[in-house]
């Protein structure tokens, strides 16, 4: 199956969605094992299966708090292709510039991957100037009524969004719906890809994520970013991976782990009525309970409303 | 040192030489039945690495004629009716691309005029210089009538009431967006700059006035216009320190870094503007980061920038030649043509002051 042909079932109807927190202080601990482990715990599908991660893959980032850690997403795919997948792709379309080669040199991913074939059979997918199909936008949340589409997402089997744990100026937090901003191809709308912002971010962020609809998600929270992210913030310790099974779920999980109020933004209130679940009790909370990982992120002033009781 | 062995310079020579034939042969295989070239060998034709390509061959002397023919028949299958070019088959509207497909054509033209041997401009031939002109005046026309909508005036009036002051530039000045009515982004307003430059400059050498290459009176006023108002947005949306980013120096108060790219294809459109302190600011910093470069895209665009402004770039070629064609390639064929352009010592474009 790959993702052209998936239904998109009304929140209403779908079942509990699982949320998986696991306490991860450093990126030096035994990554591999603790997300294999906590991805058996889902029983993916994934067995003879194209997998693509999508990272989230920025820019510069001596600090580690902008980029998707590469150690993170090397572990990614050692334990999907350990679990039976037949091929592991990992790829990205970097916002801002347009040389993915400078910066997966400036990340330092195949320090971590080893060597990664680019090209035609990748192992490195740069979505920014993969092949195209056009999508009509069945959702029309937002004034596109069509993109196109890199074919390497749109033909992958299993889609995994990795993103960072990060505040957003403009939407509140990018998290893994925002992520997928990064499957839209810079060679056709550009670096950066502002036709997503005329047409309204957090309405976009809903048409990409209802067109390419992501199967499961991990994110990032070890180091992650507050207040002006997603490139100027500061970096903010919070010693979580987080996974799910539905992207509206686990955005939702991780902006309570952000000491944020995921009902207050925008994309992600709109989005529990047909992608996923944003409700506490729609949501079966897996391996840490949130309030022993929570950890309030500063966030610019046009979005103070966001923080919870808790943060203020 | 052993007089019978080689000396580093000639081997080096010899290195040079060797991959740019593996990067001709590489761009040559790599163009489709249709003429067009796709980002990735098999992949689909598309109007960029088309562009790049035919860019990288006009300007080496092997024979890649029949290629580049093709590859131009490609092109202007491609343009729309309303003479942009699609950033990919199927799209129904033109963007940036339509920059580099005018700059293609303009310096066919241009290389054309000056009796490049094998000469392609068969009177009667679709690439006779008739229609290559108009080609290039259609796209001329669309790029004048694109105007981004960042500051229009219905935006500016916006901004009024609006509590975001996070810009930091001025929006009196515009350029061009990635896409049809959108914000102005440095890189596609370096591409129209040079476009516009390429087509008003006739040959090579020649250096004519604008106007000379069958431009309307109306058009060359349009041109000129919106050349004055892209280079006073290249200017003021430089980053602090020198060089460039995609548009925004400084978002929230926090100043943003240069980048590599963006800076280039600046200072390659500013060449022949008027002398301003930002730009020699920004061939400082280039200067400055050029021996960290790490990817070859950067780096041969980079080598490019810096020769065309007549600054010796020492050792960069030898940093090319790290890569083989297959690498350089398969991150994609725009870095293979980029790298071919850097290696060929006799390239015409940019063209030369």
């Amino acid at each position: 199956m790959n993702l052209r042909n998936r239904q998109l079932i009304p929140s209403f109807a779908r079942p509990p969605s699982r949320v998986l927190i696991r306490k991860v202080a450093r990126y030096e601990e035994d990554l591999l094992a603790i997300i294999y482990e906590s991805l058996r715990e889902f029983s993916l599908p994934i067995k003879d299966k194209t997998v693509l991660l999508k990272a989230n893959l920025v820019g510069h980032d001596p600090v580690g708090s902008m980029n998707t850690h590469p150690a993170v997403i090397a572990a990614a795919r050692e334990s999907f292709l350990k679990l039976g997948a037949k091929r592991v792709i990992i790829g990205d379309g970097p916002a801002l510039d347009r040389d993915t080669q400078a910066i997966l040199e400036s990340v330092r991913l195949t320090e971590f991957t080893g060597c990664l074939k680019f090209g035609v059979g990748a192992d490195f997918v740069d979505l920014n100037i993969d092949d195209v199909e056009r999508v009509s936008l069945e959702t029309r949340a937002s004034l596109l009524k069509e993109l196109y589409l890199p074919k390497t997402v749109l033909g992958a089997d299993f889609f995994v969004s990795m993103p960072k744990l990060k505040t957003h100026h403009w939407a509140g937090v990018t998290l893994s719906m925002k992520n997928l901003f990064g499957i839209v191809p810079g060679s056709c709308y550009g670096w950066p890809k502002n036709i997503l912002h005329w047409a309204g971010i957090d309405r976009s962020i809903l048409d990409i994520n209802a067109a390419a609809r992501p199967d499961f998600v991990i994110v990032d929270g070890i180091l992650g970013m507050e207040g002006n992210g997603p490139i100027q913030g500061n970096p903010k310790h919070t010693g979580v991976l987080l996974f799910g099974d539905d992207p509206v779920a686990a955005d939702s999980t991780a902006c309570r782990v952000m000491g944020l109020r995921p009902e207050k933004i925008d994309y992600l209130s709109r989005a529990s009525t047909m992608l996923g679940h944003i409700e506490p009790s729609k949501i079966q909370q897996l391996g840490e309970p949130i309030a022993s990982v929570r950890t309030s992120f500063a966030v610019v002033p046009a979005f103070q409303a966001l923080r919870d009781q808790e943060s203020k | 040192m052993n007089s019978l062995a080689p000396s580093a310079a000639s081997q080096n020579h010899e290195s040079f030489r060797a991959l740019r034939a593996e990067l001709f042969s590489h761009l040559r295989d790599a163009q489709n039945s249709e003429g067009g070239w796709p980002f990735h060998a098999s992949g689909e034709s598309r109007v960029e690495p088309t562009c790049w390509a035919l860019l990288a061959l006009a300007n080496t002397s092997e024979s890649s004629q029949a290629s580049i023919a093709r590859g131009f028949e490609f092109l202007r299958a491609q343009q729309l009716s309303d003479g942009s070019w699609p950033a990919a088959g199927g799209m129904s509207s033109g963007g940036w691309v339509t920059s580099l497909a005018a700059l293609a054509h303009a310096q066919f033209l241009a290389s054309e005029m000056l009796g490049a041997p094998g000469s392609l401009s068969e009177p009667g031939s679709s690439l006779s210089a008739g229609p290559v002109r108009n080609t290039i005046v259609a796209a001329l026309q669309w790029l004048c009538d694109d105007y981004p909508r960042d500051s229009s005036r219905w935006q500016k009036f916006l901004k009024n009431f609006s509590s975001a002051k996070h810009e930091s530039h001025n929006n009196e000045f515009r350029g061009w967006g990635w896409t049809p009515r959108t914000s102005s982004w440095v890189e596609p307003t370096s591409f129209a700059l040079l476009a516009f430059a390429s087509a008003t400059a006739g040959a090579p050498g020649s250096r004519s006035e604008p106007g000379s290459f069958d431009l309307s009176p109306q058009l060359a006023k349009q041109v000129s216009e919106r050349r004055e108002l892209a280079v006073g947005l290249l200017y003021d949306r430089m980053c602090a320190g020198g060089g460039w980013n995609c548009g925004n120096p400084r978002v929230y108060g926090v100043d943003g870094e240069s980048l590599i790219l963006p800076t280039c294809w600046a200072l390659l459109a500013l060449r022949d503007a008027p002398d301003h302190p930002n730009r020699g600011l920004s061939l400082e910093w280039l200067q400055k980061s050029f021996a960290a470069i790490s990817s070859p895209g950067s780096l041969a665009v980079a080598q490019i920038t810096l020769q065309h402004y007549g600054i010796a770039v020492r050792e960069s070629s030898r940093r090319l030649c790290q890569w083989s064609a297959a690498d350089l390639a398969g991150q994609g064929t725009h870095v293979a043509a980029w790298s071919l352009l850097a290696l060929n010592p006799s390239r015409h474009w940019p063209v030369p002051s």
